[in-house]
């Protein structure tokens, strides 16, 4: 009997510890009417996990195909490869850091150590080390549509991030759409277009670049015609469902909303030139495509913005304006801003004639423009600050990644009736901020 | 030149309020019934369940007794295959009670020290709700001297003073990140104190019939001079320096109805009703004594609502040395939807309760409890946070107490 009452005893403390805990009912996730098992992702530098004005292994591993791909595991997603840079060469291209904060003001810095270059093309541009082993996060930073039809895109005088991709006995007119169409998959996601017009907008709507002091149109710099887009984009698609493959497409987003273009403010510089002159000025003189005038708030300036020009009189007065390539102003902001408005309407025209997914980036972007709470969580497109946007303005932290992967997410559960787990977004990082 | 504002959101940081914390576990008689028998049981812990009974007491006694609270929840985000679960941590509540007087006398008088708010949860730092809360304890203990008479043989009345000593520790992660990725961290910890008092009246009809009115005040907790440290980058040390804070946190009154009559010979029943007015704690201001452009003193909503618990138990005397007992209750929580913080997930809540009494000898008296309550699922997303998810709590709470009488 005593013998039986330890026994009760030590049960009735198993069943108190056992039951302690609340069971939550399992969720049960489903693929709907997709099909994850062979997933990949076609797209430019977003896509690749590009951070911090660099390509390199932490923001490669948190790209958001990475985290959509790992989500799809629970609904019988495969293998998912990605072309990371290796451990000993892990700042990959390099990228830009913080190293402190002056009054407030960020301090960035190179990282230069355990890059991936192995050497440099005829005109000096670094190649990377090469990864030929089959993948399935086939972004390329620098990727734009147009570009993606171009042969000699994949050889050393193309696109570095490309030409790493390939074997040494590819041909030289291998295009990035050809490549990417080469990739049997069952399910893809799809984001170009973004620099069909980010390049000219960043280089201040001004196509061409300047080569000892003549200028030269530069394929990167050029904004995409509405024709062309549409042209390409719906061949593009055309070569990824030509088996009926289900996929998710985005929109490109404002240039406004990122912090790359809202930054550093006509109202920002102007208290420079005003504490510079002590009061005695404070209008910003810019160039435009034709007059010179004073910037107001409807001009975007840059994030890179040499800010050292305005000690040394440019844009201080009209007859020393801040050159046109520095500054996107009212009508160049316009013009893009149609451009991307009517570049997005054909995205989900195209979406909808495949019956594909869209995450609608641009739509949610401008909402979130202003800032939202997300766990406790200030998220914005205010840089630094913001959280998911990392150092170079435009491309994503951990945590933008995350958000956007889940935008994706949402975008695929609501058309093929799946339910993609999402990903816990609190745990991915925003800037890092130096000790 | 990028002129930035480094425009840090530090949302506040909460301080909890238990509505989870209100685990009656002040005399094991009383849980053994899911809290029910303010009217039924006539001992030192009248102090805390009604005053006014105290005087009935027909001899001195000194009790103490402890539970092993054990609080735990799981999280789920909303859209997410992950479920978060709190650590496993038991928290003791306790209370001390001592009574001294002449007996059989028109008056006593009696002290207690107890624990009627408290509780902890520790999420752990890798959760989704980490910016919100990462860990949380915090405990009220009373002090309450007091005096009971009898008016007649039948009625009698009571009262104590209340001297509430409030801790807190609570942490929670800050969306600031280190150069190897990780979060930044706040901790906030301090002592408070305040003010209240407790009063009943008793009224039993011979041995049959008897009822309870009891009303505990408010106590409205200040914490002065609390320390709040956080732990970030290096480079934003000074948008957030260690410091003091002080912080107020209302205890909210409480009127309680009890009464219990004889089935049979040996088995009595009880019956309570206790409605908590909650209201009053509609936000938690934190104001930090240093303030910079980040560190903002801080208001979060919490608009408690009024509660109400009603509990019914059975007590059963076997024989002289041995009762047995059991109860069960049932909780409406005073946390609406958009309002419910991890500190406390709560919702209404089911009880069930077992307990026992052994005399061992005329003067000394062993009492053990056991008290399951479930929290229901509660799917929400919080107003301030935006967290979204489902959570569910159980609390498991076994207790002993040991009197000697004289």
């Amino acid at each position: 009997m005593k013998k039986n009452f330890k026994y009760y005893i030590g049960l009735a403390i198993l069943g108190i510890v056992s039951s302690c805990k609340p069971e939550l009912e399992t969720k049960t996730f489903s693929k709907g009417s997709a099909d994850f098992s062979s997933f990949i992702a076609v797209g430019n530098s977003l896509t690749s996990g590009f951070a911090d004005g660099g390509l390199y292994l932490e923001g490669q591993q948190v790209a958001f195909p990475n985290l959509m791909a790992a989500q799809m595991k629970a609904v019988g997603g495969g293998e998912f490869t990605s072309p990371f840079f290796s451990v000993e060469q892990a700042n990959g291209s390099g990228y830009i850091r913080l190293v402190s904060l002056k009054d407030g003001n960020p301090v960035t810095e190179p990282v230069t150590d355990k890059v991936a270059v192995r050497g440099a093309n005829p005109a000096g541009k670094p190649l990377y080390t090469k990864f030929t082993n089959p993948i399935q996060n086939l972004g390329v930073p620098g990727m734009r549509l147009d570009m993606a039809f171009a042969p000699g895109i994949g050889t050393v005088m193309g696109n570095p991030y490309f030409e790493r991709l390939l074997p040494d006995n590819t041909p030289a007119t291998l295009t990035y759409q050809a490549y990417a169409a080469g990739h049997a998959h069952t399910f893809f996601s799809f984001w170009l277009g973004n620099n069909d017009v980010l390049g000219y907008a960043t280089n201040g709507a001004v196509s061409t670049i300047d080569v000892n002091g003549v200028p030269v149109e530069d394929p990167t710099k050029a904004l995409i015609s509405l024709p062309v887009f549409t042209n390409l984009y719906t061949k593009f698609i055309e070569s990824l469902t030509l088996k009926q493959e289900k996929g998710v497409v985005a929109t490109v987003p404002d240039v406004t909303a990122v912090p790359f273009f809202n930054t550093v403010t006509t109202a920002r510089l102007s208290a420079a030139i005003q504490a510079g002159s002590q009061g005695k000025a404070k209008d910003v003189y810019i160039k435009t495509k034709t007059t010179v005038r004073a910037a107001t708030d409807k001009d975007l300036f840059p994030l890179t913005f040499n800010t050292a020009m305005l000690m040394q009189g440019v844009g201080t007065s009209p007859l020393n304006p801040v050159p046109d390539k520095d500054v996107l102003d009212a009508d160049e902001v316009k013009l893009v801003a149609q451009r991307v408005v009517d570049i997005n309407k054909e995205i989900k025209r195209i979406a909808a004639s495949k019956s594909l997914a869209v995450a609608d980036v641009y739509t949610f972007l401008n909402k979130v423009k202003t800032g939202y709470v997300y766990n406790g969580i200030l998220i914005s497109s205010a840089f630094i600050t913001g959280n998911a946007f990392s150092l170079d303005g435009i491309h994503l932290t951990p945590m933008g990644n995350a958000i956007v992967a889940n935008l994706f997410i949402d975008a695929i559960n609501k058309t093929y009736s799946s339910s993609l787990p999402k990903v816990d977004i609190s745990l991915y990082r925003g800037v890092k901020y130096p000790n | 030149m990028k002129r930035l504002l480094l425009s840090l959101l530090l949302a506040s940081p909460l301080l909890l309020h238990a509505q989870g914390s209100q685990v009656n576990t002040q005399s094991q008689k009383a849980v053994g019934m899911a809290g029910a028998g303010s009217a039924l049981f006539i001992d030192e812990t009248s102090i805390f369940y009604n005053p006014g009974a105290l005087v009935k007491m027909d001899h001195n006694a000194v009790q103490v007794g402890a539970s092993a609270v054990m609080y735990r929840s799981a999280f789920r985000e909303a859209g997410s295959n992950q479920v978060h679960d709190t650590k496993f941590q038991i928290s003791p509540p306790f209370g001390a009670y001592a009574t001294f007087g002449p007996k059989n006398a028109w008056w006593k008088a009696g002290i207690g020290v107890y624990t009627p708010f408290g509780g902890g949860v520790d999420w752990g730092k890798e959760w989704p709700g980490r910016f919100s809360l990462t860990h949380l304890s915090m405990r009220a203990i009373y002090i309450q001297p007091t005096l009971s008479f009898k008016i007649t043989e039948q009625f009698s009345v009571g009262g104590g003073f209340v001297y509430n000593i409030g801790l807190v520790d609570l942490g929670r992660a800050l969306p600031v990140f280190y150069p190897d990725g990780s979060a930044g961290q706040a901790t906030l910890k301090g002592t408070g104190t305040g003010m209240g008092y407790n009063l009943g009246v008793h009224y039993n009809l011979e041995d049959q019939f008897a009822i309870s009115l009891s009303y505990r005040s408010k106590v409205v907790t200040k914490l002065k001079d609390g320390d709040a440290t956080f732990e970030v980058p290096g480079s934003l040390a000074a948008n957030f320096p260690n410091g003091k804070f002080d912080a107020e946190l209302p205890l909210p009154s409480t009127f309680n109805v009890g009464i219990s009559f004889p089935l049979s010979e040996k088995v009595d029943a009880a019956m309570d009703a206790s409605f908590i007015n909650y209201d009053i704690y509609k936000e938690l201001v934190f104001d930090y004594a240093n303030n910079t452009p980040v560190l903002q003193d801080t208001r979060s909503a919490k608009k408690y609502q009024n509660a109400f618990s009603g509990k019914v138990g059975v007590n059963y005397d076997v024989n002289d040395k041995l009762a047995l007992r059991a109860g069960v209750g049932y909780v409406y929580t005073p946390v609406q939807g958009k309002y419910v913080y991890p500190e406390t997930p709560d919702n209404n809540r089911a009880m069930a309760a077992g307990g026992v009494t052994y005399a061992f000898s005329p003067k000394w008296e062993m009492s053990a409890a056991y008290v399951f309550q479930h929290i229901l699922a509660r799917t929400t997303t919080n107003a301030e946070t935006q967290l979204r998810g489902t959570y569910q709590t159980n609390i498991h709470a076994p207790g002993i107490s040991v009197s000697y009488k004289w």
